[in-house]
């Protein structure tokens, strides 16, 4: 009787872990990516995106990358408005 | 337009476009989809969305973040977001249509969510494979359905009460039955 | 006057009835407590061992175990409540009601012999709960805190590594990330200075995510030494205060000038509580 209570709990716990390490969380996993380097070219003359002309607009040939109004942020700044 | 320095938009993003994302995001809209809704690039909304819940923690008086939960509920009438819909089954459609329209339905999924994770499961998971509903339509209900159920309780403590007592006990057996009882289960007065 | 409120008044079934029930109630707890307990010693080592094997960046396969060993104790808790609602609380009402009135001497005696069997019952019961309580805080501390400042040292040497190894998509011209970023950011090369997208890896945005935490590891016996002072000490609290938000500048330099914001918050809120 005894003995039937004690594999009844630990075949509950084992259960529960199982499930714990096996069963899907709601986000999905997360899978550790590596830091990257990237660039968004201008989609409409294919120019790489210049610093002097802001993160707004194209620098040559005018192309709105941003609709927004950049405000002072952490690294993004008032200034970095085309 | 508030004089409220902390309801200033943040790169262009509003209090209401920030509370929208974040409800479309538990629905499974990607951090692009967002920004590309929003009309920003990722850097712009990973930024806003840093910031804005620093303006709600640096707010002692609770306005902004509750000004967040209303425009979470109303994320699906943004019109930013409006034909944004991450794919969902057809039923999975119609239950999350029905829970922000039954409140019956709303208050037992709830329950139904919180017993889940008191028996080791994810049960934003568990509503999701079993109704097809997401954690952001989930909490748009929730935040939509918040200022009744408090008039509900003001009304009639106990029937509120019998009625989550009865939702409670329904899952707590189904669960229970599921991994075979509960630990005491033998155990008598 | 009449000699009614001293008729003699005899419930040998009652005293016996509550005898047992006494029994019963703190066998039924003893069972429950010996039962919780085993189930805690159990599930310990599993508990730490899932922790230990979570990738998972929020440890959510343990917060789920966790949530489900606590749902048991919690379960446990309610069939005690209930129990003790049905047979102890409510008899004591019924018996009350049986009894002679207070007022009476014969009534007096009965009402202190419910009395003494409510006091027993309901004392009992407040041990088990103190050791449920126990029990739940050994299950929540089981897997150790985690080491944040082990992980955070990691992810410096990581950047440390790679902050030269990145070139511009536009000039192929080397670049060099001037400091961590814990989120997407532009960065611009030096030669073209064309904007390029710099996304830090998962590894360095849980540093973001985690630096509360670790700040507050930091600064933990700060903590404890304002919250073991009694009365409370608000200068004591604004040391640590003031301490754990540095840490966390420190960590996140970037977010130093929205932490002082916060920081400023806690202040008001702090004089508030301890005018009150």
């Amino acid at each position: 009787m005894a003995e039937e209570k004690d594999n009844k709990l630990l075949s509950y716990l084992e259960r529960l872990k199982q499930q714990a390490a096996t069963q899907q969380h709601y986000g999905g996993d997360i899978t550790p990516e590596k830091a990257k380097m990237d660039m968004r070219d201008c989609p409409k003359c294919g120019a790489g995106r210049a610093f002097e002309k802001g993160l707004t607009a194209c620098a040559y040939c005018g192309f709105v990358f941003m609709e927004v109004k950049l405000t002072d942020g952490i690294n993004i700044k008032k200034e970095n408005n085309s | 337009m508030s004089d409220n320095p902390l309801l200033e938009p943040i790169h262009g993003i509003t209090l209401e476009d920030y509370s929208a994302a974040c409800a479309k995001m538990g629905s499974g809209l990607s951090e692009a989809d967002i920004a590309k809704a929003l009309g920003v690039e990722v850097p712009v909304w990973q930024e806003a969305n840093l910031l804005w819940p620093e303006r709600m923690k640096q707010d002692e008086t609770f306005h902004i973040v509750t000004l967040f939960g209303q425009y979470f509920g109303q994320a699906d009438q943004h019109p930013k977001f409006s034909n944004l819909k991450a794919a969902v089954s057809a039923e999975g459609g119609a239950n999350t249509d029905r829970i922000k329209s039954d409140k019956s339905f709303y208050e037992e999924l709830e329950v139904a969510r919180q017993v889940a994770y008191e028996y080791g499961l994810d049960g934003a998971q568990w509503i999701a494979d079993k109704y097809g509903i997401t954690l952001g339509d989930f909490q748009i209900a929730a935040s939509n359905w918040n200022a009744q159920i408090h008039q509900d309780i003001a009304a009639d403590f106990e029937g509120y009460n019998e009625r989550q007592a009865a939702y409670k006990a329904k899952y707590q057996q189904l669960f229970a039955d599921a991994q075979g009882g509960n630990v005491a289960d033998d155990i008598e007065f | 006057m009449f000699g009614f409120f001293n008729k003699k008044y005899d419930n040998p079934a009652l005293l016996e009835e509550m005898k047992t029930r006494q029994e019963r109630w703190f066998a039924f707890l003893d069972k429950l407590e010996a039962r919780m307990l085993e189930l805690t010693t159990a599930a310990i080592p599993g508990l730490k061992e899932i922790f230990d094997q979570d990738t998972d960046p929020y440890k959510r396969a343990h917060s789920n175990m966790l949530q489900g060993l606590l749902g048991q104790i919690n379960h446990m808790r309610q069939k005690a409540n209930d129990i003790q609602e049905e047979q102890i609380i409510d008899f004591v009402y019924q018996a009350e009601a049986t009894v002679p009135a207070v007022t009476s001497t014969v009534g007096r005696d009965y009402h202190n012999r419910i009395m003494n069997f409510r006091m027993a019952c309901l004392n009992r019961h407040y041990i088990f709960d103190e050791k449920l309580n126990k029990c739940m805080q050994r299950l929540q501390q089981a897997a150790g805190e985690r080491n944040l400042e082990a992980a955070y040292q990691e992810q410096l040497r990581a950047f440390e590594s790679i902050r030269d190894k990145f070139s511009c998509q536009q000039c192929g011209g080397n670049i060099t990330i001037e400091k961590m970023f814990f989120i997407d950011t532009y960065v611009t090369c030096p030669f073209c200075h064309s904007q390029n997208t710099f996304s830090p890896s998962t590894g360095a945005r849980m540093v973001l995510h985690d630096a509360r935490a670790l700040a507050e590891q930091r600064t933990a016996h700060l903590r404890r030494a304002y919250e073991e002072s009694n009365p409370r000490d608000p200068e004591r609290e604004k040391v640590y205060l003031r301490a754990m938000i540095d840490e966390w500048s420190k960590i996140i330099p970037d977010m130093a000038e929205e932490n002082e914001k916060f920081y400023e918050r806690l202040l008001r809120e702090q004089s508030f509580h301890h005018f009150k």
